[in-house]
This record gives C-alpha cells, sequence and structure tokens, in this order.
C-alpha cells in the first residue's frame, strides 16, 4: 500500500513540475510531500537490507588477495570440464542435472572458499594443486571417441546433428532447384559434334549451290564491263548505256511473267491483308519498303537486290 | 555549370545523328542500309545472352554491337531511338521456362515474326566442335549474303518471312559488287515435312582448283617450304602431292572468276567456293505473325486458327 502511495505522489510531483516550469517556487504542501518522499525510499531500502549479510559475503570475496582470485577462478573451470566429461553420455536430461549442479556448485565454492581464507598459501601449494593435477589426469585419460562433433559440443549433440541434416536437406533442395534452372536455361541449347552429318551437308551443298549462282550471275554481268572503268566519266556513260539496254530487254521478257503472276496475286490478295497491293501503301513512312519489297520481288533482271533466294 | 556541360553534350550527340543520316543511304546503290538492334527485354540466362552477342555479330557491320539494355527500357524507348538512327530491324530474344523465342521486326509499324527456337548452338561451341575454326580479321567487316532455300511462295507467311529476311541485309548490286566483300554466308532453309527452319551461318572461302596442295599452301602462307627430303627444287612442284578427293564431286562448287581476288585466286581461273560454318545455329520454327511491332492483330498462329 505504501509503495502505491509513493507511486501515486512522484506521479502528482511531476505533474506539478510540468504545470509549473515557469513558478520559481514550490508550494509548501509539495515540499511536504518530498519530505514525506524520501522515508519511503529508505523503506524500500529496509527491504534490501535483508540481503546484507549476502552482499558483506560477496565483498570479502571480491576484496580477496589475487591469488586466492585465481585458485577461485581455476577451480570452477575444473569442475565445470569435470562435469561435463562426466555427464557427456548423459544425454538429454543433461540440462537439468547441470542446474542441479550448478546450485551444488555454488555452495560448494562458497565452502572452499571460507577454508582457503583461513588456511592461506598453504593449501594452494598442496591440495589445490593435486586436485588440479588429479583433474588433469581425469580429462587426459579420456579417449576423445570417434565422434566427429568432439565432447565439447556432446551437450547439444542431437540439436547439432539435426542442424546438420537440415543444412544437408537445405542445400540438397536448393542444388535441386538450382539443377531445374540450369536445366530450363540450357533447355534447346544444343552442343554440335565434331563431325558432320547429313543434314549439315545437305544444307552446306544448298548453301553453296547458293553462292555459285550468286557469283556466277556477278561475273557474268562484270564480265561485260571488263576493261571499263565506271569511275571515268566516258566508261561509265557506256556503262549507263548497256545496263539501260539490258534493263528494257529484261523487262521485255519478264513482263507477261509478272503480269502472270500480279493476276495470281488479285485472286489471293483480299484473303490475306498484307499481301494485298496497297497493304500500308497509305502510310507515306513504309513507302521505301514496299519500294523494295517490289523490287525484290522481280528482281529476275539485272538484279538490285542481289540476295539470292530460290526454291527446290 | 551544370547547365553549360548539359549543353555541351547535346550539341555532342546532335552531330553524329546528322552524319549517320547521310550514312544511311549506301553509295552504290542508293538505297536505303538496313540497320538492325538485337536486344532483349528480361534477363536472360548466360548461353541465351551469348547467343544475343552472336546474333549481333552475325548483324553486323550495321548493328549496334555494345547495345545495353536496361531492365526499365521498355519497346518505346528503342523505337524512339531507331528513328533517328535509321534503324529498321528489330530482333528481340525472349526466354521463358517453356520455349525461347526470337522476334523479327520491322520497325516503326511491323509486321512482327516470332520464332520459337527449338535447338541453337553457340558459336563457340562449333568453333570448339572443328579442328581448324576460321576466323580472318575482316570477316565481319562486311555484311553477309542471304540465302533462302524451300520457302515456297504458295504459303503467305513464308513469303512475308522471305520479304522479310531479304531486306534485313544491304541488297547487292551485281555489277558493281566486290567478291571480295563477300565474305559470309546466311542460309535459311525450310523444310516442308517438319516446318522447321534450319538457320547457319558459314564463313566463304575460294580455292584455286587444279593446283596441288602443298604449291597452294606455299602461295597462302608465304613460309619456306620444308625440301630436306627432295633431290631436286623441281620435285617440289612435279610432285604431286595427295588432291583433295572431294574435288572431283564438287564440280558444282566451281567458280570462273571474271576478275582477281585476293592473292591465291586469279581472274579466269576456277575456283572452288568452300564454306565453314561459323556463328550460331539455330533450328526455328515459325510460331505467330503479327500486324504491328509486337501488338496489332496476328495474321498468321501456328497454334491456332486466326
Amino acid at each position: 500500500m505504501s509503495t502505491g502511495e509513493e507511486a501515486h505522489t512522484a506521479m502528482a510531483e511531476r505533474g506539478n513540475r510540468k504545470r509549473r516550469v515557469g513558478v520559481k517556487k514550490g508550494t509548501k504542501a509539495a515540499r511536504n510531500k518530498k519530505l514525506k518522499s524520501k522515508p519511503s525510499t529508505s523503506d524500500r531500502f529496509k527491504v534490501t537490507m535483508k540481503n546484507q549479510k549476502l552482499f558483506q559475503k560477496r565483498a570479502r570475496e571480491y576484496n580477496s588477495d589475487e591469488e586466492e582470485e585465481d585458485e577461485a577462478k581455476k577451480q570452477p573451470e575444473v569442475t565445470i570440464r569435470e562435469k561435463i566429461f562426466s555427464d557427456a553420455n548423459m544425454g538429454p536430461n543433461y540440462d537439468v542435472i547441470e542446474e542441479d549442479d550448478d546450485s551444488d556448485r555454488d555452495e560448494h565454492s562458497d565452502g572452499e572458499d571460507h577454508g582457503e581464507i583461513e588456511s592461506g598459501v598453504t593449501k594452494f601449494a598442496t591440495d589445490g594443486c593435486n586436485a588440479f593435477k588429479i583433474a588433469f589426469k581425469a580429462i587426459m585419460k579420456k579417449t576423445k571417441g570417434d565422434d566427429v562433433l568432439g565432447p565439447v559440443l556432446s551437450a547439444h549433440k542431437h540439436l547439432i546433428a539435426e542442424k546438420l541434416a537440415e543444412e544437408d536437406a537445405e542445400k540438397k533442395a536448393k542444388g535441386q532447384a538450382k539443377k531445374a534452372k540450369h536445366l530450363i536455361a540450357e533447355k534447346g541449347h544444343v552442343k554440335p559434334g565434331s563431325y558432320l552429318d547429313a543434314n549439315e551437308k545437305i544444307l552446306i551443298g544448298v548453301a553453296t549451290k547458293g553462292v555459285v549462282k550468286l557469283f556466277n550471275a556477278v561475273n557474268k554481268a562484270q564480265h561485260a564491263q571488263k576493261g571499263l572503268n565506271p569511275s571515268r566519266a566516258k566508261d561509265a556513260k557506256v556503262l549507263k548505256k548497256r545496263r539501260k539496254e539490258a534493263f528494257f530487254s529484261e523487262l521485255g521478257k519478264t513482263k507477261p511473267d509478272t503480269k502472270a503472276e500480279k493476276s495470281s496475286n488479285d485472286d489471293e490478295a483480299p484473303a490475306w491483308a498484307p499481301l494485298r497491293d496497297n497493304y500500308m501503301l497509305a502510310n507515306p513512312k513504309l513507302k521505301d519498303w514496299d519500294k523494295k519489297q517490289e523490287t525484290s520481288e522481280g528482281d529476275d533482271f539485272a538484279g538490285l537486290s542481289g540476295d539470292e533466294s530460290y526454291e527446290d | 555549370m551544370g547547365r553549360f556541360k548539359n549543353n555541351k553534350k547535346s550539341r555532342v550527340i546532335v552531330k553524329p545523328i546528322s552524319k549517320k543520316n547521310q550514312e544511311d543511304v549506301s553509295h552504290v546503290t542508293g538505297d536505303k542500309i538496313p540497320k538492325s538492334f538485337v536486344f532483349s527485354r528480361m534477363k536472360l540466362p548466360g548461353s541465351v545472352k551469348q547467343l544475343q552477342m552472336d546474333l549481333r555479330k552475325l548483324m553486323l557491320p550495321y548493328t549496334a554491337l555494345s547495345l545495353k539494355e536496361k531492365k526499365r527500357n521498355t519497346l518505346r524507348d528503342f523505337l524512339n531511338v531507331s528513328g533517328p538512327m535509321g534503324v529498321t530491324h528489330f530482333l528481340m530474344l525472349s526466354k521463358t521456362a517453356s520455349a525461347l523465342n526470337l522476334r523479327v521486326a520491322r520497325t516503326p509499324q511491323g509486321p512482327t515474326l516470332t520464332f520459337k527456337i527449338h535447338q541453337y548452338s553457340l558459336a563457340s561451341d562449333i568453333a570448339q566442335s572443328q579442328l581448324r575454326p576460321r576466323c580472318p580479321p575482316d570477316l565481319f567487316k562486311t555484311p553477309p549474303l542471304i540465302v533462302l532455300s524451300g520457302f515456297g511462295s504458295q504459303e503467305l507467311h513464308l513469303k512475308l518471312a522471305t520479304i522479310m529476311f531479304q531486306n534485313i541485309f544491304p541488297s547487292i548490286d551485281i555489277n558493281t559488287v566486290k567478291l571480295s566483300t563477300c565474305q559470309r554466308l546466311v542460309l535459311l532453309h525450310y523444310n516442308k515435312d517438319t516446318k522447321l527452319i534450319d538457320f547457319r551461318h558459314y564463313s566463304i572461302r575460294l580455292q584455286p582448283v587444279g593446283v596441288s596442295r602443298r604449291i597452294r599452301k606455299f602461295v597462302q602462307n608465304h613460309q619456306v617450304p620444308d625440301l630436306r627430303n627432295l633431290q631436286d627444287v623441281s620435285d617440289f612442284v612435279t610432285k604431286a602431292g595427295y588432291g583433295s578427293e572431294s574435288e572431283g564431286d564438287e564440280e558444282a562448287a566451281t567458280v570462273t572468276l571474271s576478275s582477281d581476288l585476293g592473292r591465291v585466286n586469279k581472274g579466269a581461273t576456277k575456283s572452288a567456293v568452300k564454306l565453314q560454318e561459323i556463328g550460331p545455329r539455330m533450328t526455328m520454327q515459325l510460331v505467330k505473325v503479327e500486324e504491328g511491332l509486337c501488338t496489332g492483330g496476328i495474321i498468321f498462329s501456328e497454334y491456332g486458327k486466326c
């Protein structure tokens, strides 16, 4: 109840302070409250006074000599190790035992400390050393065992094993996912053999035919103008004339053919928009493209587009 | 300060564009040179990225070899750039879990052809499979020829594909073209039964016919031959080295040149055309044809009636 009141008063104080930031002096009541609050804090201290003995004890331990401290440090270490080794085979209920041990040890070590304080250095030279020796020998005698995880981690043996298994499974899953991804990425990627199979040979044959056809056409066309240098104005005129003649003669030859083609196209055209004669012609941007198309369609003459296309 | 910098930058950008507009038209034929972008708008796996790079190399010299695309780039961005740069074709790679697709589009307004790539091999794979992969330094400095075979003109979507691929590379004027510029060849072969298109990329090489291998190598390599085992210098010429067996049956693959081509192939002599595969190899299927640039009505669809 008293603590509750305290809290209330404290709150009130704070509130007052906040409200009266500009005011220099607090009221008497507030002062009284402050005074009242002081004894209550002493009450709080009193509660802690119950542990005074314990504090004193701890202080004594803390202020004792270095040697003693060393020993005190060493001994708990030894006990910890011993305990772990002894509990190595105990498995899952180890934790419970450890807690028990902890409490035991605290008491035990306290007792020891008292003894040390009484006996001083001599005991450290004989008994302490002996105990350490025994402990150390006990450790050395223990064989490590063929467990990979080692004895120190044996407390969490099953946990670690579980974790490792989990990691393994994760890795496997990741690897499989990666493999699947790689498979998808590499889908369709074929590495050719070192030999030429029949299909490739056929393809090379087709390509060769095309090249030969083009080269022969080029040679035929250029043979006629052999000896004439197109950069000279005189020769250029002659060349122009020849080409014109050739063009007209070709035109005369192919005219009926193209007409026939066109008529056939007209029959088909309405069914399919892109090949209609006026397909996208309305668009001025595509004018060039359409021109090209036309030339390439009827390019059997001097061949403005030299791209060879023929059908088997 | 910053403003001045920006002004400078904008000036620098404007200049090359005006230059490029002049370069758009080829000097010889007077046609507009088709240019291309090869890109993808999603993250590709490594091998497909490599395929994209191979395709860019194939499209050289009129393509953006080191085009950088970002995730936030939309098709519109590329389209906006393509206008001033004179880019006429887009090649877009896209990868889904089920398939790898190649879309070939004509720029401002389509049409778009979508190919499903069933199988592909990279240029590096093909180079690895060969004993002596060939890559002369000026191989990619000239555009390739294109050979289309098996595309009958009966089916309309195939006709459209033919037109598309014919126009994707610059046209050649037979009267003025130099054969030394014909270094590469792209072959598209349509198989009627399987409906698959074989896409191959070859390098073209001419070899004189009727000359023994030894002498040909001597002329080509510029190296002092090993004469230790010979009695006389004349033996080197007269002793017939084993001729190539394939020479006989490749009578069809010979060309009579009208002019010299390189150091080895003289005019008015017969030369054999040899092709060696380079670059990517693809087996693909025409799946869809769209009217616009990746939009618009579906003109043709392999799987469903349109």
